[in-house]
Parts: C-alpha cells; sequence; structure tokens
C-alpha cells in the first residue's frame, strides 16, 4: 500500500518509513509536520496517513485536528494516529468514525501487529490500542456491570473486538479457530445486548458504543 | 490684610508710654503708691489689652474692635498716671508737681469711660457692626446717658473721695437743682450695660457657626468673672480664712484681662473652636472644686467638733478623702455635665463606649466601626482608609487599595494612635457649631480603629500567602507537565526509534548481515544519547551533585553555563531542603540572567549572614529589572517566602542586576 508519514522526530520518521519498506509498502512522503499534510495526501493520493499526534508549532492536538480534517475530505482513506500516551476520549470519538486507527507509539515495536493494524485501517477497518480498550472494558464496581458476566477468554474475545480485529484476528491471536471464536463472539455480543453485525467496523462501533455508554 | 496703617501703632505705643509714665511716678510715690503686686497685674492686664488690640487693629484694618481694645488699654494707663500722679504730688512730695487736682478729678470722675469701652464692645461684637439699624437708637441713648454722666461726674459739688478730700476742685461746680439728674443718668448707664447683654444675646439666638463660637467666648469671660467669684467667696467660707481683700482685687485685674483676651480670640478665630472644651473644663473643675471644698469644710467641721480643735487628725482626713475622691468624682461630674451641655458629644462617646465593650466581650466585629462612625456623626460618607505601614498603601475596610485623598468634598483628617499613623478620615466638612466632635469620636474609637486595621492587614497578608501557594502549586504542575513532556517527546520516543532501528537491522540480518551491523551501531549511539538526556532530565529534578553540597552544585550550574560564572561559596553545608531551594533560586536566577540581562559576566554567591543564608546573583547586563516584573521573578519571590525568606532585586538601568535572596536557617 502506499503510504503517506507525519511525524515531527527524524529519526522516528526514519525508522516508520523503513518500518513500512522493510513491510513491503511504498511511504510516497514523509513529512516534519501536520501543516503540508492535506496537499501531501491530495498529491499522492496514498492509502493510509500514519501521523504523529503531538507536532510543531505547539505539540498539543496539531495531529489528531489534522487527522479529522482529512477525514472529512477523504471519508475514504485510512488513518492511523500515533501518541505517545492515552486520551481515552479523544481515541474512541475519531475510531468510531471507521477506517481509523489509534495507536501508542510503543506498537510500533511489535512489528507484525502494527503492520496488520495499518493494513487493517487502510482496508476501511479499525484499530483501537489495546491500552484504550482495556481502560474501557475493565468492569465498574457496579453489582449489575453486564462485564461481570464474561468469561476470562470472552473478555479477550471482547478486547479484541474492540481493538478492531476480524474474527479471523481473533482466531489467529488467540491460537483458536475461527469457528469457536464465533461462538464466543455471539455469546459476548448477546451478554451485552449488542445486536450482530458481519463487518468488523459496525461491530467495533457497536461495542465502543457500549462500552463508553457503561463507562460513563 | 490692607495696606500697613501707623495709627494703630502710634496709640498703642502712647498707651505704652502712659503706662511706663505711670509706672515711674508710682514707684516715687513710695509708700502712698499702689502695692508692686497690683500694680505688676495692672500693667499686665494693659498690656494685655494693648497687644490683643494691636493684633486686632493690624490684622483687621477698619474693624473698631482693635480700635476699642486700644482705646480700653489707653485709658486704663491714664488712670494708672492720674493715680500715681496724684500720690506723688500731693502725698508724698506735696507740691513738687503742678496740677495734682486735675489728676485726682480724672481719676475719680472719669470711670465711666471704662464702662463705654465695654458696653461699645457688646454692641459691636464680633463683627463691628450693631446687631441691626434699629440699634442706633439704643447707642445713641446709651452715649447721651454716657455723657450726662461724665458732666455730673465732673462737674459734682460733693468733695474728692479719701485722702484728697481737702483737694480744690478744679472745675466749677453745677447748682444743686442738677442733683435730681444723678438718678436719672445712673440708670441711662446702667440701661447701657443692659442693651450690651441684650444686643449678645440677641446675636447669640439668631447666630450659627462661627459666629455662635465667637459669642460663646465673650458670653464665657463675662460669666466666668462672677462665677470664680462665687466659688472663691464658697471656698473662703468653707476653709474659714477671714481677709480675701487680695483675692477679690486679683481677681478683677483677671477679668480685666480676660475680657480683652477671649474678644481677641473670638475675632481674630485663633483656637475658636476650643470654647465648648474651653468651657466643658471649666464646668467641670468649678463644680468639682466645690463639691470638694465643701465635703473637705464638712469633714473638718464634724471631725474637729468631735476631737476638739488644734488636732491634726480632722484635716488629714479630709485630705486622704478629698484626694481619694478625686478621680471618680471627676468623672462622674464630666459626666452630668456632658450630659447635660454637650449632648451630642455625650451620645456619641456613650454609644463609641459601649460598642468598645461589646468588642471587648466579643459581641461586635472591629469591623462594625466604620458605619457606627457614619451613624454617630451623621456622616454617610464617612469612609476609614486604613494605613499598612508595610507596602505603605492605604485600603478600605475590605483591604481593597483605595485612594487616601477623597475626589468629592470630602475632608481628610489623619487618625493616629500613640504616635503611629493609623489610616485617615474621610468625611463630610465637619458641621461647626460641633467642633472638635469628629476628632474625639475617633480618638475614643481608636482601639476599635486599631484592631480593624490589624485584622485587614493580617486578612491582606493570607491572601498574599494564599495567592504565592496557589503559585507555588501551578508552577509545580507547570514543571511537572514539562517533565511530563520531556519525557514522552525526548526520552520515550528515543527508545521507539532505538527500537524500530533494531527492528531494522533484524530485518537485515536475512538479506545483508553486514549492513546489520552498522545499524545496530547507530542503535547503540542514539542509547547513549538518550541516557544523557535522561540524566539532564534528572538534573532538572534534583542535581545529583546536590548530594555532594551546595558549592559542588553552583560549580557544576556554573560550568554548564553558557557564559562565565564565578561561584563564590566556602562549601558550608546546609540543611538538605534549604540547599536545593538555595540550588533552584541559583539556577532560576542564573536562567534570568542569561536569557534578559545582556550580561558577560555573572557572579553566584552563597554565604552565611546573620543566621540566614545569603544567595546572590549579579550580572553586569543592562539591569532594569523589576520585582513584580515577570513571572520568574515572582516565582523566585515565592520560593523564597515559602521558605520564609525574603527577596531584593538591584536593578538600576545599565547598572546590571543584584537579585538576592535570604532564607533563614533557623
Amino acid at each position: 500500500m502506499r503510504v503517506v508519514i507525519a511525524e515531527d522526530q527524524v529519526l522516528l520518521r526514519e525508522g516508520l518509513v523503513r518500518l513500512f519498506e522493510d513491510g513491503g509498502h511504498e511511504v510516497v512522503a514523509s513529512l516534519g509536520d501536520a501543516e503540508h499534510l492535506p496537499a501531501a495526501v491530495a498529491g499522492h493520493r496514498p492509502d493510509l496517513v500514519v501521523l504523529d499526534v503531538r507536532m510543531p508549532p505547539t505539540f498539543t492536538d496539531e495531529g489528531a485536528r489534522a487527522a479529522k480534517q482529512i477525514k472529512e475530505q477523504h471519508p475514504e482513506l485510512g488513518v492511523l494516529v500515533l501518541s505517545q500516551h492515552i486520551e481515552t476520549a479523544h481515541a474512541v470519538e475519531l475510531v468510531s468514525q471507521g477506517g481509523f486507527g489509534y495507536l501508542l507509539k510503543n506498537r510500533v515495536l511489535d512489528v507484525g501487529a502494527f503492520l496488520a493494524a495499518a493494513e487493517r485501517v487502510a482496508e476501511g477497518g479499525s484499530a483501537l490500542d489495546p491500552q484504550v480498550v482495556a481502560s474501557l472494558v475493565s468492569p465498574g464496581s457496579a453489582a449489575d456491570d453486564p462485564l461481570a458476566a464474561l468469561s476470562a477468554r470472552e473478555r479477550e474475545v471482547l478486547e479484541l473486538m474492540a481493538e478492531g480485529l476480524t474474527n479471523a484476528g481473533i482466531a489467529n491471536r488467540l491460537v483458536l479457530s475461527e469457528r469457536t471464536v464465533e461462538a464466543h463472539v455471539r455469546s459476548v455480543l448477546m451478554k451485552l445486548s449488542i445486536p450482530e453485525s458481519g463487518e468488523a467496523h459496525r461491530r467495533v462501533l457497536a461495542v465502543l458504543a457500549h462500552l463508553t455508554a457503561a463507562q460513563t | 490684610m490692607g495696606r500697613f496703617s501707623p495709627w494703630p501703632w502710634a496709640l498703642a505705643a502712647v498707651a505704652v508710654a502712659f503706662g511706663v509714665l505711670g509706672t515711674v511716678l508710682n514707684a516715687l510715690a513710695g509708700s502712698h503708691g499702689e502695692p508692686a503686686w497690683q500694680w505688676a497685674l495692672a500693667v499686665v492686664v494693659m498690656l494685655a489689652s494693648t497687644g490683643v488690640g494691636l493684633l486686632v487693629a493690624v490684622r483687621r484694618p477698619g474693624h473698631p474692635i482693635g480700635w476699642l481694645l486700644i482705646a480700653n488699654a489707653f485709658l486704663l494707663a491714664t488712670f494708672g498716671v492720674a493715680q500715681s500722679y496724684a500720690a506723688y504730688a500731693l502725698q508724698e512730695q506735696p507740691g513738687a508737681l503742678p496740677g495734682p487736682e486735675w489728676a485726682v478729678l480724672w481719676d475719680q470722675s472719669a470711670w465711666p469711660l471704662l464702662f463705654a469701652v465695654l458696653i461699645a464692645i457688646a454692641f459691636v461684637f464680633p463683627d463691628g457692626r450693631l446687631p441691626s439699624p434699629r440699634w442706633r437708637r439704643v447707642a445713641l441713648a446709651a452715649t447721651a446717658s454716657l455723657a450726662a454722666f461724665l458732666v455730673l461726674s465732673f462737674f459734682d459739688s460733693e468733695p474728692f473721695e479719701a485722702p484728697y478730700e481737702h483737694v480744690d476742685k478744679p472745675l466749677p461746680m453745677l447748682p444743686g437743682v442738677f442733683g435730681w439728674l444723678w438718678p436719672l443718668a445712673f440708670l441711662g448707664m446702667l440701661g447701657g450695660l443692659v442693651a450690651g447683654v441684650q444686643a449678645v444675646r440677641v446675636r447669640f439666638r439668631s447666630a450659627s457657626g462661627i459666629e455662635r463660637l465667637q459669642l460663646k467666648w465673650l458670653a464665657y469671660t463675662a460669666v466666668l468673672v462672677p462665677a470664680t467669684l462665687l466659688v472663691c467667696l464658697t471656698g473662703a467660707l468653707a476653709t474659714g480664712s477671714g481677709d480675701d481683700g487680695d483675692i477679690f482685687t486679683a481677681l478683677f485685674f483677671f477679668m480685666l484681662g480676660a475680657i480683652p483676651t477671649s474678644v481677641g480670640v473670638a475675632v481674630l478665630r485663633y483656637r475658636l473652636y476650643e470654647i465648648d472644651r474651653v468651657i466643658n473644663r471649666t464646668l467641670v473643675y468649678g463644680v468639682l472644686t466645690l463639691m470638694l471644698a465643701g465635703a473637705y469644710a464638712g469633714i473638718t467641721l464634724v471631725l474637729g467638733t468631735g476631737l476638739g480643735s488644734g488636732s491634726a487628725w480632722p484635716t488629714a482626713v479630709a485630705t486622704l478623702l478629698v484626694a481619694v475622691a478625686f478621680r471618680p468624682l471627676r468623672g462622674r461630674v464630666q459626666d452630668a455635665v456632658d450630659r447635660r451641655f454637650s449632648r451630642a458629644r455625650y451620645d456619641a462617646r456613650t454609644r463609641i463606649v459601649r460598642f468598645l465593650e461589646d468588642l471587648r466581650a466579643g459581641r461586635a466585629a472591629p469591623e462594625a466601626v466604620e458605619p457606627l462612625l457614619r451613624e454617630v456623626l451623621s456622616d454617610p460618607r464617612l469612609e476609614l482608609r486604613f494605613f499598612l505601614p508595610e507596602s505603605e498603601l492605604y485600603v478600605d475596610a475590605r483591604g481593597r487599595p483605595a485612594d487616601d485623598q477623597a475626589e468629592d468634598s470630602r475632608v481628610r483628617t489623619p487618625i493616629t494612635r500613640a504616635g503611629l499613623p493609623l489610616g485617615i478620615v474621610l468625611h463630610s466638612p465637619v458641621d461647626e457649631g460641633r467642633p472638635g466632635l469628629l476628632e474625639e469620636v475617633v480618638e475614643t474609637a481608636g482601639l476599635a480603629i486599631e484592631i480593624a486595621r490589624l485584622r485587614v492587614e493580617l486578612r491582606r497578608q493570607l491572601h498574599a500567602v494564599e495567592a504565592s501557594r496557589a503559585r507555588i502549586v501551578s508552577a509545580g504542575y507547570e514543571e511537572r507537565r514539562r517533565l511530563e513532556r520531556d519525557l514522552h517527546d525526548g526520552a520515550q520516543q528515543r527508545l521507539i526509534s532505538i527500537g524500530l532501528a533494531l527492528r531494522h537491522a533484524q530485518h537485515e540480518l536475512g538479506d545483508s548481515p553486514e549492513k546489520a551491523g552498522e545499524s545496530i551501531d547507530g542503535a547503540v549511539r542514539e542509547i547513549d544519547v538518550a541516557a544523557g538526556e535522561l540524566q539532564e532530565l534528572a538534573r532538572g529534578v534534583r542535581p545529583a551533585q546536590l548530594d555532594a553540597g551546595l558549592t559542588p552544585a553552583l560549580r557544576e550550574l556554573a560550568a554548564r553555563a553558557p557564559l562565565p560564572v564565578q561561584v563564590n561559596a566556602n562549601g558550608e553545608r546546609f540543611p538538605q531542603e534549604l540547599e536545593a531551594a538555595a540550588y533552584f533560586i541559583a539556577s532560576e536566577g542564573l536562567t534570568n540572567a542569561v536569557k534578559h540581562s545582556e550580561a558577560r559576566q555573572v557572579t553566584v554567591s552563597a554565604e552565611l549572614l546573620n543566621g540566614k543564608l545569603a544567595i546572590s546573583i549579579t550580572d553586569d547586563g543592562i539591569g532594569g529589572a523589576a520585582p513584580n516584573g515577570g513571572s520568574g521573578l515572582r516565582g523566585l519571590a515565592d520560593r523564597a517566602a515559602a521558605h520564609g525568606g525574603s527577596l531584593a532585586i538591584e536593578s538600576e538601568p545599565d547598572r546590571g542586576t543584584v537579585l538576592t535572596v535570604e532564607l533563614p536557617c533557623e
């Protein structure tokens, strides 16, 4: 796939470029700020944009704002936002759109999983960092918390669903057969009263909506 | 002031010359003259009248009172001369001087002129005009009867009084038929006196403000003299001493001196406003004297009868009791006098005293003193401004800085207590009818004002401490935020990029292992840099050199600075948190100097001075740093204050900056 990278730190940017190239992808542009990103996207028509949340000039949320803007102009484009740390609210809001990923920078070191997530996002799927999911899926103290009714395995499946993985991806990750995963997924969705949906990213949306609603 | 007029001076000079002449003659008259002390009193009175008259005539030319007073003095002097002339030329050295019979005539017949002057003063006091045009007739009648009296007196058929009954009269005698005129002229004179009193009363009734006070002064002396006589008489009766002739003579002179003095005070308006206080004090001490003298006489009488005369006991007991009773009795009498004669003042003081009692008992807040003053003085615009000596600021009751000058018509009266300024009262211009009331009320309420001031000061200090604490907390938060940034954006990213480099090397191991070596070398170099960054970050949190002491930490700080920094410190050790505070202050001060001062050389010193650790940062830069100019300096001041220390800045433009922080070492 064709990738555009926006990251202000030179070493990290170069590392990312090499990572994608080593993985057999084409990096069509790498930028040091978010300012020139829309032009690069319009010029190169990439499949995926990878960008840092904090970039010049204020190092607050330039990346996030640029991501939103690109997503509005090119809804079909996959956007993967990398962050040094987790901001749950921000992350969920962005991921809800589909074709969107939000990962901690650390994840790049697990090259296989990272590239898989990037490819998923480029294809219109979702990728939500496991840490964000964990903070959403941790059971609350309320006695009637539906999450408490899940088994350990079911919770693992739920987390991977929330991360945006397909049934096949989950089966691969958990070293289970796809049919077993399907059974777990049905059970989870039933226990949480979430309507079933074939498409992975719709499922992510439903799960996230449920989880964020339960959180508040 | 008007132009200079020689006349008052001339007339006064003549009067004084007459006085001198009379004194000389009286001395020559020896035993036939007046006793020296009486003469001295008379001269004092004459000089007082001259002096006050001259003052009034010069200050207020055209005002008749000055002339009248000088005339009074002049008349007194002529009587002195006439009397002593007669005594010398008829008794001491008979035949030595010509025309002594004229002197006797003047001395014995011209005295109504003295009354004429007094009546004239009463008529035209205090503005120099008659009370109304109708009074012209009264004045004419009084003048006519006085003239008639003088004529009768000068041409009287009776012989002179002793000791000059044998002296021939120089003027022809009036036929006996005129004898019936005497009672008429006498009544006329009396009428003049009554009219004088009436003139003062009429004026007083319609007067207000200053004129009322002026009239009070005159009335005061007019009433004081008979009142004093009464007191002395009572005293004399009570103590039982016999001959009081000398006392009465002295009192007579006192009266003659008191009148011109009070008239002068009134017309010149010098200390005019004290009349109420003077009357008040006179009443209090007069009544007090009467009561104590009565008690003394009663006790000595009763005990004396019991113990028999000649015993010293009654006197001793009476003296003791009177002495013991003095203070409490004075308080009572003062209260009674105030209640009867100065109601407003009495009420005001009573309310404030009650308020102070409530304050002591905790039933009232000291801040309520401001509304109380407003109420007591019936001045809704009254406001207090408290003075804070530390900041030399004036603040209102809520502690907000406020103008100590009123923009409107209000008057500014300072409040002091034990010689120290407490603040000021802004109030409407005082009612001239109630002089001194404001000062008295404020003085009585002084304690409450002082407490209110202290509380305001305390609240302000507390507020400053809270603000400083909030700034310290927020600075701490900022610091953590910066650290978080540095860690996330620096070390963490670098570690990730190292990880990526290693992953790349891993990838390369498959196709081109020789390149993988290079990649790993690059990664190791990155690790080195990351370690350096972490070290730098840790130093920002707390430099490890501080473990070795403040001096080595400062030397390290100096070595890393981008310009030459000299460190003056002798290696002395202090408590850890104090050394850390000193280090960060020096570091912040040095950063400021580097950033803002354009200095070429900086000196950092740390030394123990009078039990305090003094840190100073001196640069040779452009100066002009203001203590509350930037957040950096305020942060330093806060840091210093948090350790109970203080910050001082000396920063003249182009003269460099010396920043000194002193931290107490306990």
